[in-house]
């Protein structure tokens, strides 16, 4: 973590220093030390609080509406079982934008033909879409660490008088979770990164400030640089959260 | 003999994995506090039949009951029953993210509904009984295979059942941690419990058993007291099978 931030800081000092060119590099947009330029930094950086509560609500409800799905998915019985593989064969097949689309110019439709008058604003629509996309994985993601728990653990559980919800929660669930957390926290990372689609529909993340920054002082270069910076910091701090978490779940498992 | 109460009933039980019959047509009565020991050539049903007893396996035809109740072939609910029946693994099945004392009172805490001051004076005591008090904080993986193999023990009795399963349970071990195992299990054979031991253990069955079962092929192909059984078996095949195990 460390030795990262100190290459990303040296990566951008080193651009920084690029601007010898004339005409190349206009770092003047984004000068702290001018007016202009330190408004515009702001304006870019106010753009965090959106991405980061979209990314941790939309990934909260992707790990219930995960679970909801994988448990029937887990039944020995193919009817039960049916609607959970459907959902995610259905809903991993849909790429991110067109769904955004959908939810957000699409869904409205629906509901006003059934007589339900909810407006979908651009932060509800993408979190549900980003919900919804994630839960498919995530629901993958459980059944794989569920199903490589043995299945002698299910059987010492009922020869307890565990039933199958006691069983999940005391018995399997903790111990799938230890597996299931590596991939969970991957699949974080990656809704933080997909909710930069949510600037199409007009919500006021990174992304959107940075095109809106843009259009107005027209300097490509400069701005998506910063803005790839913005992302790959936040990802750095949340994956060194995530080893955190590991290694403190892992320290009282002892294997 | 005078007329006893039933632990276990089995009445032409039939089971098949697909096509594969592995119980055929059993009919067994186990007397409330009979020992019973089970052995056999691997595959031949002897693990399958103790499973069907608290339903970790169904059984397709015939009637199975524990207590007096019916076993069903199809629910897996039979939650009463379940509780009646402790069961020993080959493979401890301990449950590994938790402590010695945490994987004992779990059972009593959630499907009993007892305190955790009452689960927990349970645990100890059982502990005690199987002689590993002092290990009651530490994680299963750091205790021997036979210290594991007396907690498994120790939590199928927290649940106080009436009839104890014993399916292989020393097959895992190294060989010097067999006895302290068997010791256990023999301690509890005295107390009157009534118990199903599969088992290739001759000299526990020896001192341990009222009765000897030897199965093959998914038939329980000969039956007696274990006096008889070793000086005498009647079949061949079980002959074979005893000769090749007592020759070590």
């Amino acid at each position: 973590m460390q030795k990262k931030t100190v290459i990303a800081i040296l990566l951008i000092t080193l651009l920084a220093s690029c601007s010898s060119p004339p005409g190349t590099w206009g770092w003047y947009v984004i000068d702290p030390t001018t007016k202009a330029g330190w408004n515009n930094i702001t304006f870019l950086l106010s753009g965090f609080s959106a991405t980061i509560q979209l990314s941790i609500i939309a990934a909260i409800l992707s790990i219930i509406i995960g679970l909801i799905v994988v448990l029937p998915g887990l039944s020995e019985n193919r009817w039960i079982r049916m609607p959970s593989r459907i959902y995610v064969e259905f809903i991993r097949a849909i790429p991110l934008l067109p769904m955004l689309f959908w939810v957000f110019y699409g869904l409205p439709v629906i509901l006003k033909s059934m007589g339900i008058n909810i407006p979908i604003d651009p932060f509800w629509g993408a979190i549900l879409t980003l919900a919804i996309s994630d839960s498919a994985f995530t629901a993958e993601i459980y059944r794989g660490g569920i199903q490589s728990i043995e299945k002698g653990q299910t059987e010492a559980a009922k020869t307890i008088g565990l039933n199958y919800f006691q069983t999940m929660r005391y018995v399997i669930l903790p111990q799938a979770l230890r597996r299931i957390l590596p991939p969970l926290a991957n699949q974080f990372i990656y809704i933080v990164k997909m909710s930069a689609f949510a600037s199409v529909i007009g919500m006021q993340e990174l992304t959107r400030r940075a095109n809106e920054v843009n259009v107005s002082e027209y300097r490509p270069l400069e701005i998506y640089t910063l803005l790839i910076f913005e992302y790959l910091i936040l990802v750095l701090i949340i994956s060194s959260g995530i080893r955190w978490l590991e290694r403190k779940l892992g320290a009282d498992q002892r294997k | 003999m005078s007329k006893k109460a039933l632990a276990v009933e089995f009445k032409s039980v039939d089971k098949w994995f697909d096509d594969f019959q592995v119980l055929k047509d059993i009919n067994l009565e186990v007397s409330v506090g009979e020992k019973i020991v089970i052995c056999g050539p691997s595959g031949s049903g002897k693990s399958t039949l103790v499973r069907c007893i608290n339903s970790l396996e169904s059984h397709q035809s015939g009637v199975i009951k524990v207590s007096g109740d019916e076993v069903s072939s199809k629910s897996k609910k039979d939650n009463k029953t379940l509780t009646e029946v402790g069961m020993v693994f080959q493979q401890f099945n301990l449950f590994p993210h938790l402590t010695v004392k945490e994987n004992l009172i779990l059972g009593p805490m959630k499907a009993l509904g007892l305190s955790r001051k009452d689960a927990e004076e349970r645990a100890t005591t059982l502990l005690k009984r199987v002689k590993i008090p002092e290990q009651v904080d530490k994680y299963p993986s750091q205790l021997s295979g036979g210290q594991q193999q007396r907690v498994a023990i120790a939590r199928a009795l927290c649940m106080e059942p009436n009839i104890m399963l014993f399916d292989e349970p020393t097959s895992a071990l190294d060989p010097e941690m067999i006895a302290e195992v068997l010791d256990v299990i023999i301690d509890l054979a005295n107390e009157g419990i009534t118990m199903i031991v599969v088992t290739h253990e001759m000299g526990f069955a020896k001192k341990a058993a009222d009765r000897m079962i030897f199965m093959d092929e998914g038939m329980i192909v000969e039956t007696g007291a274990p006096e008889d059984f070793f000086k005498n078996p009647k079949t061949d095949r079980c002959k074979l099978f005893l000769d090749q195990i007592l020759q070590h």
